[in-house]
């Protein structure tokens, strides 16, 4: 069976998503533009080379509709030669182009796959799609299905995380992404955007904050409290009803930010990847996605990330270094506790809270900065995870090579 | 430049009159002039002594546009998004004083200058026939550059503002009202200024609509479907005239579109954006070159003999009232004078009168004109078959049929009524006027007015100087031609003067291809690609194969032994003697045809000519095209059959729609580089013949 290799990963910065934001001028089809261009520049790939090319997005409507991947390889006049596909689960989108690229790859059927992800969150807000799921009283009462916050919300009164304890995290996530941007970890594989006239738009990652402090942090409201008094913490509690109260812990300074965004990773086998001229960076040794409970919805990245460590033989303890989303503070403090993951191994670089979660990109964009770390701190191997709407994890290893 | 006066009621008048020139123009100083003067408005509004604002001119016009001069030299793109920027941040800055914004338009508003307009909250002008409104920027392919597109949108709605952004047209104060580009008209400045004030008193909103919560785009953004659909049947209609080819006109599209759908101030930095890329585009500067550089050389009576007073011809006559008589009479009516039209009859010569009537019956009908207007123009044709009523005539312009004894003989009857100081004009197309003028009483006063089909449209005549012609008389056609508003171009009694000369070549690339075996569809499909108005076949046909080819002979006879057959000649042969094609005249030539309507290339085409090559290199099939034009304007002006750079661009845009994106058939040389043009030449000549040799002086030609 062939190995599929990565051979090169990159991304935009990620822009404020709010019509402030530098990046809400850049359409969508932009930001992905972007990233091919760079890619072009830094390998000596053709488009014709590449036999699939899979982008992952969350809200594909408006201008991020009708198959965007198609929309920006065409934009850039690329005739690639097995075309694109849209994908979406939710926000294991980015990621899940990556292992769809690779499961190609290793099927033998594809030689080259470019994967990746793109939401300007800016431009199409988040639940512009509609969906079943999220608004037909039907489905949702059925399922219990809770906005995202309200379920990160239970997660943590069932954890027993404090208020303070989600504060810490996101204090420590805004120290490590300051600390990385002022040391420059991130510039590697950041694609700067430019205007039409090589005017630049954004070349680093907007939202950070280097002024968060506990004391600002402490003192934001919780941000899902109203919604949840109006109902759904009702609605969580029948499901738990062992508990006495959802605590919104949460607020917009432990949650992951809104912000606009795109990344790719060059997939590839080892024997298109050499005639290609390309050079290696690391393997994928496994990829996996699971179903968890859709109440808790934000569960999945501990049963995804065992279940890839099954396939590819490992255990925690051989993996040097993880990425797990930073949705919520919770989700990530519970996977952190449910596998046991030291805090020098997990999101050394900060994460989607100090910088953003381009929803559709971010899995792609967190392999990316995994890969860039291992290098960095020359490590063999490291694991990217991600919680998914709908009730979904995902996780991929890869190994240095 | 500004000046502030503020009346009892708390209105403050700004009136802008900029020194130093005829015009006020917006640019980086006025820009900035308005500044501190709103930064003074909104304290008096704070401390509450301010009611509202009008805006007005000292000037005949109101603002006649953007900064053109230092635009066309400005290349560094960072200067040029800030300088847009700057301009959109102190348009936002006057339509925000807190206080309800008037303008009084006291005369023309152009571009930049209707913007300010545009900046206003509410726009009052006064209704006479010199003032214009409107966006010319398309023109030049450009956008406008300080929120125009945006701020038209959002007041007219996507499907109303676009004809007017793309097409470039100027609007009369009436047409103006009906398109609500302006809200109300007055009958004079001080009528004008009691209603801008009435307007202030009665309002109260102070924001503009973009700027109030809730507000929306007339008709809905890009995200509508219907609306969507119409920027993408748009977008496909550009592909049915040739202006996808123009940046200018992708980038307003892509405005609209992606504009509608970001909020107003993000817009507007997208305008900024396609605007600074639009002016550092080789296309939009061609057509600054052409249209504003080149033009104004014209205008400053560039090739006009010098020191000879301005003719001011008041009564024209015309003799031949078919379609070219007719429409030269419209211009000449159109643009003030009297008109005697005359014909072998008075019922004959009638039917001028009837083309200039319908005429004005389809521009009343579209607001264009208004009936007192049209009335009058009518009240100053005469028509007659009497060349008697000429005697009044400053200026006797002849368009009959091309036949050297009919032009005479009119001349002849013609001269004996008008006096030593009346021009007569011949309007031929290939006869020489040196030979016309034979015969003449007054061969000074003779001279070729070579005007284009159809005349009322087409922006261009052609001088043509016989060998007894005066300067005088070449001085008073050309104020003639200024005088109707159309662009003048002196040249030489050579065979086909300058435009169809030129324009021959482009016919006989095109023939020459089809006997190297090019399928027919593919040289006239590639023709309009590169950006010429029409097929080189369908133009022969039209023009006649029997033209096409006398104007070759004639090339022939005018090189002597140093002559070397086009390759097309032979084709051209063979079409009217073996085929008996000769064009669209009679109904059969390159096309078949039902009536005068062609209905498709000839099916014959394939069986008389090889039409084997089925692939080729449609790049260097376009550059042929347009080299072969090129190099024949070049020996123009070697042999001084045209003596200007501007002339023969213009010329060539005008005259025959050599593509302006390319700023016109001498500039092209430089569009391409004139290294680069010179090595393909030789390379052509290689491939094709002794036709692409470079004329001995095209480097210091093109550098003029």
């Amino acid at each position: 069976m062939p190995e599929a290799y990565i051979y090169d990963a990159l991304r935009t910065p990620r822009g404020k998503g709010k019509s402030s934001g530098s990046l809400y001028e850049v359409k969508p089809v932009e930001l992905l533009s972007a990233t091919l261009q760079a890619l072009q520049r830094r390998q000596p790939i053709q488009p014709n080379q590449l036999d699939d090319t899979i982008i992952g997005c969350v809200t594909p409507i408006d201008d991020q509709g009708y198959n965007i991947a198609q929309a920006a390889l065409l934009h850039n006049g690329w005739e690639t030669s097995g075309g694109s596909l849209q994908i979406n689960r939710y926000c294991a989108s980015g990621l899940e182009a990556v292992n769809l690229a690779a499961m190609k790859i290793r099927s033998g059927w594809g030689h080259l796959v470019l994967a990746g992800g793109v939401e300007s969150m800016s431009r199409i807000p988040m639940g512009s799609d509609g969906g079943a799921l999220l608004f037909d009283p039907d489905i949702l009462i059925k399922a219990h299905y809770l906005p995202q916050g309200i379920a990160a919300d239970l997660i943590a009164t069932l954890e027993g995380f404090s208020r303070e304890l989600l504060d810490e995290y996101a204090y420590q996530s805004q120290q490590r992404a300051r600390h990385a941007v002022e040391a420059g970890y991130f510039s590697k594989s950041l694609v700067p955007i430019y205007d039409r006239n090589g005017l630049l738009i954004l070349d680093r990652d907007e939202a950070v904050r280097p002024d968060a402090n506990m004391d600002k942090l402490s003192q934001l409201k919780p941000a899902f409290e109203a919604l949840g008094h109006m109902g759904f913490d009702d609605m969580a509690l029948e499901r738990f009803p062992v508990l006495d109260a959802v605590q919104h812990g949460h607020t917009a300074g432990n949650s992951s930010g809104i912000v606009d965004g795109a990344a790719l990773v060059l997939v590839g086998s080892e024997a298109a990847g050499s005639a290609a001229g390309l050079k290696p960076r690391a393997r994928i040794r496994a990829a996996a996605t699971v179903s968890v409970d859709p109440t808790l919805m934000l569960t999945g990245p501990a049963p995804a990330t065992q279940k890839a460590l099954q396939l590819s033989g490992m255990n925690v303890k051989d993996i040097d270094l993880w990425e797990c989303n930073e949705a919520f503070a919770a989700v990530v403090l519970k996977f952190q506790h449910e596998l046991k993951i030291p805090d020098s191994k997990l999101n050394v670089n900060g994460g989607a809270i100090a910088m953003g979660h381009p929803l559709g990109a971010t899995g792609a964009m967190l392999l990316g900065t995994l890969l860039d770390e291992l290098e960095r701190q020359d490590k063999q191997t490291g694991c990217v995870t991600l919680c998914a709407g709908g009730g979904m994890g995902i996780a991929t290893i890869i190994e240095r090579v | 430049m500004i000046f502030y006066k503020k009346d009892t009621d708390h209105i403050v008048t700004l009136t802008l009159n900029m020194a130093g020139r005829d015009t006020n123009i917006i640019n980086h100083e006025v820009s900035r002039a308005f500044l501190p003067v709103i930064e003074h408005l909104r304290a008096e509004k704070q401390k509450g002594n301010l009611r509202g604002v009008i805006i007005t001119s000292a000037k005949k016009s109101f603002c006649t546009g953007g900064d053109l001069e230092y635009l066309s030299k400005t290349d560094d793109p960072e200067a040029i998004f800030e300088l847009a920027e700057q301009l959109k941040a102190t348009f936002r800055a006057l339509e925000n004083p807190g206080v309800p914004v008037v303008a009084a338009i006291n005369g023309t508003a152009l571009g930049a200058g209707f913007e300010l307009a545009l900046a206003c909250h509410y726009r009052i002008a006064i209704d006479q026939n010199t003032t214009w409104f409107g966006f010319p920027e398309a023109q030049l392919g450009l956008i406008p550059g300080g929120g125009g597109i945006t701020r038209l949108t959002w007041l007219l709605g996507i499907k109303k503002a676009y004809p007017i952004l793309s097409g470039g047209h100027r609007y009369n104060p009436q047409e103006a009202l009906q398109l609500e580009l302006i809200d109300e008209l007055a009958g004079s400045p001080r009528e004008m200024l009691e209603k801008a004030k009435a307007w202030i008193m009665s309002t109260r909103e102070a924001r503009r609509p973009w700027d109030q919560k809730g507000a929306a785009i007339p008709g809905g953004t890009a995200q509508d479907p219907e609306v969507a659909i119409f920027l993408r049947n748009e977008a496909a209609r550009l592909f049915a005239t040739g202006a996808h080819r123009l940046p200018a006109q992708r980038s307003l599209l892509s405005i609209l579109y992606e504009g509608s759908k970001v909020d107003f101030d993000t817009a507007c930095r997208l305008e900024s954006r396609h605007f600074t890329s639009l002016l550092r585009s080789k296309e939009t500067k061609n057509m600054i070159k052409a249209f504003w550089l080149d033009q104004n050389f014209i205008k400053n009576g560039g090739n006009r003999p010098k020191g000879y007073g301005k003719f001011r011809p008041r009564k024209v006559g015309i003799i031949g009232a078919g379609r070219m008589g007719s429409g030269i009479a419209y211009v000449c009516l159109d643009f003030g004078m009297e008109v005697v039209l005359k014909d072998v009859s008075k019922p004959i010569a009638e039917r001028g009168r009837d083309y200039v009537s319908k005429r004005l019956e389809k521009m009343q009908a579209s607001g264009r004109k208004k009936p007192a207007e049209c009335e009058a123009m009518l009240q100053r044709i005469h028509t007659t078959e009497s060349s008697a009523d000429f005697e009044e005539c400053d200026l006797v312009i002849e368009a009959v049929f091309e036949n050297r004894m009919v032009k005479q003989k009119v001349m002849r009857e013609a001269e004996e009524y008008i006096d030593d100081y009346s021009l007569f004009g011949t309007n031929t197309i290939s006869i020489p006027i040196t030979r016309l003028a034979e015969g003449s009483i007054r061969p000074s006063n003779y001279i070729g007015l070579h005007f284009f089909p159809p005349a009322e449209e087409v922006p261009l005549v052609e001088i043509v100087r016989g060998a007894e012609t005066s300067e005088e008389s070449v001085a008073r056609a050309f104020d003639f031609v200024r005088a109707i508003r159309k662009t003048p171009i002196v040249v030489k009694d050579d065979w086909g003067f300058f435009a169809a000369r030129v324009q021959n070549t482009f016919i006989l690339e095109g023939i020459t291809m089809l006997a190297e075996g090019y399928p027919p569809a593919l040289i006239e499909n590639l023709g309009v690609q590169a950006g010429m108005p029409r097929g080189a076949l369908s133009l022969a046909d039209n023009l006649g194969l029997n033209m096409v080819l006398r104007y070759e002979n004639q090339a022939a006879e005018h090189y002597g032994s140093r002559y070397i057959q086009h390759p097309a000649v032979d084709v051209l042969k063979v079409m009217l003697e073996e085929l008996q094609r000769p064009g669209q005249q009679k109904r059969a030539g390159f096309y078949s045809y039902q009536g005068e309507k062609a209905t498709g290339l000839w099916d014959g085409l394939d069986g008389a000519f090889s039409n084997t090559k089925k692939r080729a290199k449609n790049e260097e099939l376009m550059e042929r095209f347009l080299f072969a034009q090129v190099l024949e304007a070049v020996w123009c002006m070697q042999e001084k059959v045209i003596h200007s750079v501007p002339a023969a661009n213009l010329g060539s845009i005008f005259g025959w729609g050599f593509p302006a994106f390319k700023g016109g058939v001498i500039q092209y040389v430089n569009d391409y580089g004139v290294e680069a043009f010179v090595k393909r030449c030789a390379t052509f000549k290689k491939k094709f013949g002794q036709r692409f040799s470079v004329p001995s002086k095209l480097k210091s030609i093109v550098s003029q």
